[in-house]
């Protein structure tokens, strides 16, 4: 039953994405901005020499967050506190050889990554993802793997729930069928995985669909688009004056 | 009134935690009663109140500085054990990010700040508002009672700070901690709180109070959901440009001295027990970073604070309640 739970989670995580956004705002920034905005803003982060760079996007990220609903809070948080907890137990040892300040820059600067990549997977649906990917001119393979990804992680999480369903209703006697069932569960899901890439592949040929990826919703650049692009620039001066500042 | 580490014997900070120990037990129980979970985020407002209030520094003649805390300002507006929670983890936020108050000393602070002045200051206020008629009578309870509770907590800060030398001495002689005893310490806090910095805490709580009753009256009296007015956001981002004011506030705070600083403001020597006491290094110490104006340092100190303490208490309000997805910012 936990694995069938596990699995709902996953699935409802996906479509739970999908369909809040079709509802939501749908964010008026471009989500092609959007992401060059994360990546920019992760990879000066990156580079960074110093801490003040960090702290005033965390600052800004922290403010944006706090004006969230709690649920939305709740969301982006938790996998970054995980990220962080993680990273602050591999950094641990950097204590004990006598950099603690280590430990705190690089925690740090995995919180605001982590945060920053949270939020922007909290605020933009896949499909839209998608499409920023293709916006940027990322290579369709990548695209396209990625696109599949998501459509797979779905159908075949309904398809082995559906069978992890119907081995636990048949299940008599003791609780050994997980360990023993669970490679045969796995096995069937592969096999039909592989039968259905099979059926993608000739869907995609009798559809005329060569790997391009369009994007049917463009809309023009808006003023808040605008608004938002200055954070380009901004988040550049900002870190040139920052790394000055040491 | 922030007290930082090593001022007080560690004996002292472990009586004083002890003694919050049932305050917090107690306040949680009855914040969990009586505060439904939804206006927990109003809670996080409040604590971003008092953690900007202490931002702004006030001088006084003679080189010290002091600040309002605002404790009695979230008593008036939802109870003194909400008040103590909410100033609890703002102290704690101090503490642990902008190296504000001790960590060993968290408890005296929460006794002092937490406990005594949001408690006394909601008694003081309730007592005046029984005997004064009028629609301005709850103004004239805040206003007086926040002047009775941060004086109250200063008395406590000033009686903690006075019993060191009494009490801990090294084999010279010499106070091993706060080298200042009661006779020195009890006029040093209490001049200050007595005049300017009591009646920065009076201007600061009843002004709040008055925006809150006018702009966003549903704070003090809903008891379901309430989406943060927009005049309350915007008095919160005046408050955090105008935090840099804090620093026209030349000196230290009496009793908040470094290590460096303690010989020369008249002890003729630094204690011991300071000198080889804890150290805990925060990650933005004193509001500042290096290399950063200290406007800037400030700005950005007082955004973190306040955003932490509102995620945190919007988290609290749905900790172990994920069915409730429909909750107001």
């Amino acid at each position: 039953m936990n694995m069938n739970l596990q699995l709902m989670r996953l699935i409802r995580r996906i479509t739970g994405n999908d369909s809040e956004y079709q509802t939501a705002d749908q964010s008026r920034i471009l989500p092609a901005l959007r992401l060059s905005v994360a990546f920019l803003a992760i990879l000066l982060c990156a580079l960074s020499q110093n801490a003040i760079y960090v702290i005033m996007i965390i600052a800004a990220e922290l403010l944006w967050l706090s004006m969230k609903s709690p649920i939305f809070i709740r969301k982006t948080l938790k996998p970054v506190l995980i990220a962080v907890l993680f990273c602050f137990v591999l950094m641990l040892p950097a204590v004990s050889m006598g950099h603690p300040r280590t430990l705190l820059t690089v925690s740090m600067k995995v919180f605001e990554s982590v945060l920053i990549l949270s939020q922007l997977e909290n605020s933009v649906s896949w499909q839209n993802m998608t499409d920023a990917f293709r916006t940027l001119h990322c290579p369709q393979l990548f695209v396209f793997t990625l696109d599949m990804t998501m459509r797979f992680l779905v159908i075949l999480g309904r398809y082995s729930n559906s069978i992890l369903e119907a081995v636990s209703l048949r299940r008599v006697g003791p609780d050994h069928w997980k360990t023993a069932g669970t490679g045969g569960i796995l096995g069937t899901t592969f096999l039909r995985s592989q039968k259905m890439s099979l059926e993608t592949s000739e869907a995609m040929a009798c559809r005329c669909f060569d790997g391009e990826y369009r994007s049917y919703r463009r809309r023009r650049f808006s003023r808040p688009d605008a608004l938002y692009a200055l954070l380009i620039p901004l988040l550049i001066a900002l870190f040139v004056y920052t790394q000055q500042a040491m | 009134m922030h007290i930082p580490d090593n001022y007080l014997s560690p004996q002292t900070c472990a009586v004083m935690a002890a003694a919050m120990v049932p305050v917090w037990t107690v306040s949680i129980k009855k914040v969990k009663a009586e505060i439904p979970k939804v206006k927990l985020p109003m809670l996080g407002v409040g604590a971003a109140f008092s953690f900007l209030g202490m931002m702004f520094n006030i001088p006084i003649p003679g080189g010290t500085t002091g600040h309002a805390v605002g404790g009695t300002l979230i008593a008036s507006l939802m109870g003194p054990y909400a008040a103590c929670i909410a100033v609890t983890v703002a102290l704690l936020i101090q503490a642990l990010i902008f190296g504000d108050g001790g960590i060993l000393s968290f408890g005296a602070n929460c006794f002092n700040m937490a406990f005594v002045l949001p408690f006394v200051g909601y008694a003081a206020t309730q007592l005046i508002m029984k005997r004064v008629k009028g629609k301005n009578a709850d103004l004239i309870g805040s206003a007086i009672g926040s002047y009775v509770g941060i004086n109250a907590a200063a008395l406590c800060a000033a009686i903690e700070f006075g019993i060191q030398p009494m009490l801990f001495r090294d084999a010279a002689g010499n106070a091993l901690y706060c080298p200042y005893g009661l006779n020195v310490s009890i006029p040093a806090m209490m001049l200050g709180h007595l005049t300017l910095f009591g009646i920065a805490e009076v201007v600061y709580t009843t002004a709040v109070l008055a925006f809150v009753r006018k702009a966003a009256p549903e704070m003090k009296s809903s008891t379901e959901a309430v989406r943060t007015a927009l005049p309350l956001k915007l008095l919160m981002a005046a408050l955090v440009i105008l935090t840099p004011l804090g620093l026209l506030a030349e000196g230290t705070a009496w009793g908040e001295w470094s290590t460096d600083e303690i010989a020369a403001t008249g002890a003729g020597f630094t204690p011991s027990g300071m000198l080889s006491g804890f150290s805990y290094s925060s990650l933005i110490p004193d509001y500042s970073l290096t290399g950063m104006p200290e406007w800037l340092g400030y700005i950005l100190s007082a955004v973190i604070g306040a955003a932490i303490l509102i995620i945190i208490f919007k988290l609290l309000s749905v900790a172990g309640n994920s069915k409730k997805e429909n909750l107001t910012v």
